[in-house]
């Protein structure tokens, strides 16, 4: 009954799905913060061999553990301080106002079945005036959510796909997508950061301190070489791994959007909708991207499934879909 | 050493057991939370199919019967108790209802009133939103159900007094498709 499609996910059901979804994310991040401890570990080892002590073991810095620690430390604590920091400014940032029962009473119950489906509370409803068609959601909690779309999408789409469409939105704020993406980002950006702190340490000889007499010196060297050319590859590596989770998580969201309506068709014809569409989407925003049902920066078909993309091809996006159908 | 082996056991099986009926209570309010969920939507149909009769009556001289099935469905649906009773009840009403939508198709005065078709999408959404916390409230059941009955959780379930929920199921008549006839 199952059949292997691409990559990842091999999957008919849609709690298996989620599962192995969330299993990869918890991986992916893990392995974000290991980058980053690395690269604060071996600044700390560069820095103890420059004190020149002859006990001084490359593999058992003291100094590096500390500073890996300390890394760790901050990337937590600042991941807490942007969750708790704004999460209109994205409504504000994509032009989206927001619209009572009035004034889109469909939207509003189509939001509200899904809410009921998910089992939480209705988010906030918002509407993007723009041709394009495009959805997303924000909002740091499932208490306090909000699902924008764009006007181009409720002319276009009939009832069951809009559904569709929000359902996928609300499969966004079900799984924390939201959080997890602000979290990652978070991680990211200390990495650079960091990374570049570095690099510009090194460009200013700041950190050639040892005297480089012994054999302490030369050990200095291997270790700056490294730390280096971490600098350089870690925050590639870690944007990779960036859009590694957001490709999974909109994965997820489209098989959370199938259990919610149990209609994966209107998925798929609503995605097909869209990917057809050529409208352009002036107003959108690089810092939200990986909140949209489709990316408004790529053309769909082509190289999407490439390693920078916060959006999986769509073409593997449906056959997954007709997967779980 | 023996006596701290012991102490750790008890203490970990007293975790387990608390955390278990927290999460036995959790699940059961969700259970509850989930039936009231479906109760506001019922009701909220309920209220809804006067007014739709109301208006439609001016355009549908001619099916006083289909409209006399649905208001008669809709009192044997408000007076029913429990979830068989009311999946039962509920069942007629979205039949005569589905009725109701297929005869509506050939009167396009009524379709084209700006007060019908508001209190259609209404109808329609209520539909859907019933069907949707129908759903919500049996995986719930079927969550709380499966700890009650699995071990070791079912030993904590039975020592709380946690009985199994009833599931909210709707007999055939609603899941098949409307017949319409073309007389």
């Amino acid at each position: 009954m199952s059949t292997v499609v691409g990559s990842g996910i091999a999957a008919t059901d849609f709690l298996g799905a989620a599962r192995r979804n969330r299993r990869n994310t918890v991986t992916l991040v893990v392995v974000m913060i290991g980058i980053g401890a690395v690269l604060a570990y071996l600044l700390g080892a560069v820095i103890e061999a420059g004190e020149g002590d002859p006990r001084f073991n490359p593999a058992a810095s003291g100094v590096g553990f500390g500073f890996a620690m300390i890394m760790i430390a901050i990337s937590l604590v600042w991941t807490l301080i942007a969750l708790k920091a704004g999460d209109r400014i994205v409504l504000r940032l994509v032009g989206a106002r927001e619209v009572g029962v009035d004034e889109a009473p469909q939207l509003h119950n189509v939001v509200e079945e899904m809410a009921i489906a998910a089992g939480i509370p209705k988010p906030r409803v918002a509407i993007i005036e723009t041709d394009a068609l495009n959805a997303f959601a924000t909002g740091m909690s499932r208490d306090r959510a909000a699902i924008a779309v764009t006007r181009g999408l409720l002319n276009t789409l009939n009832r069951e796909e809009l559904q569709a469409v929000v359902g996928h939105e609300m499969g966004h704020v079900l799984n924390l997508d939201v959080r997890y993406g602000t979290a990652v980002g978070v991680f990211v950006g200390l990495i650079a950061l960091l990374a570049d702190g570095i690099l510009r340490l090194g460009r200013f000889g700041r950190m050639g301190r040892g005297r480089g007499n012994d054999k302490g010196g030369g050990l200095q060297l291997v270790l700056l070489i490294l730390l280096i050319v971490a600098a350089i590859l870690a925050p590639l590596a870690a944007k990779l791994v960036q859009m590694a989770i957001s490709r999974q998580r909109e994965y997820l969201a489209d098989a959370t959007s199938a259990r919610l309506t149990r209609n994966p068709l209107a998925l798929i014809s609503a995605l097909e909708k869209l990917g057809a569409s050529g409208v352009p989407f002036a107003q959108a925003n690089r810092a939200v991207q990986h909140l949209f049902i489709v990316n408004p920066f790529r053309d769909f078909s082509a190289k999407a499934s490439a390693l920078m993309s916060t959006h999986p091809a769509l073409a593997e996006r449906i056959a997954r879909l007709r997967n779980l159908g | 050493m023996f006596g701290w082996v012991v102490l750790g056991l008890v203490v970990a099986l007293v975790a387990y057991g608390i955390a278990t009926y927290n999460g036995l209570v959790a699940g059961r309010n969700q259970v509850g939370n989930g039936w009231k969920q479906i109760d506001v939507q019922l009701k909220r149909r309920h209220d809804l199919i006067p007014n739709l009769v109301e208006v439609a009556k001016d355009y549908m001289g001619y099916e006083q019967e289909t409209l006399k099935q649905v208001i008669a469905a809709r009192n044997d649906a408000m007076n029913a108790q429990g979830p068989a009773a009311t999946g039962a009840a509920e069942a007629q009403l979205a039949g005569a209802l589905g009725k109701f939508f297929a005869l509506a198709e050939s009167y396009p005065e009524l379709k084209a009133n700006d007060n019908v078709r508001s209190l259609m999408e209404e109808l329609t959404s209520t539909e859907n939103k019933i069907a949707f916390a129908r759903q919500h409230y049996n995986d719930s059941v079927m969550a709380q159900n499966n700890r009650i009955e699995q071990f070791p959780s079912n030993v904590v379930a039975r020592f709380g007094g946690f009985g199994p929920h009833e599931y909210f199921e709707v007999p055939e008549a609603e899941t098949a498709p409307v017949k319409v006839s073309l007389r």
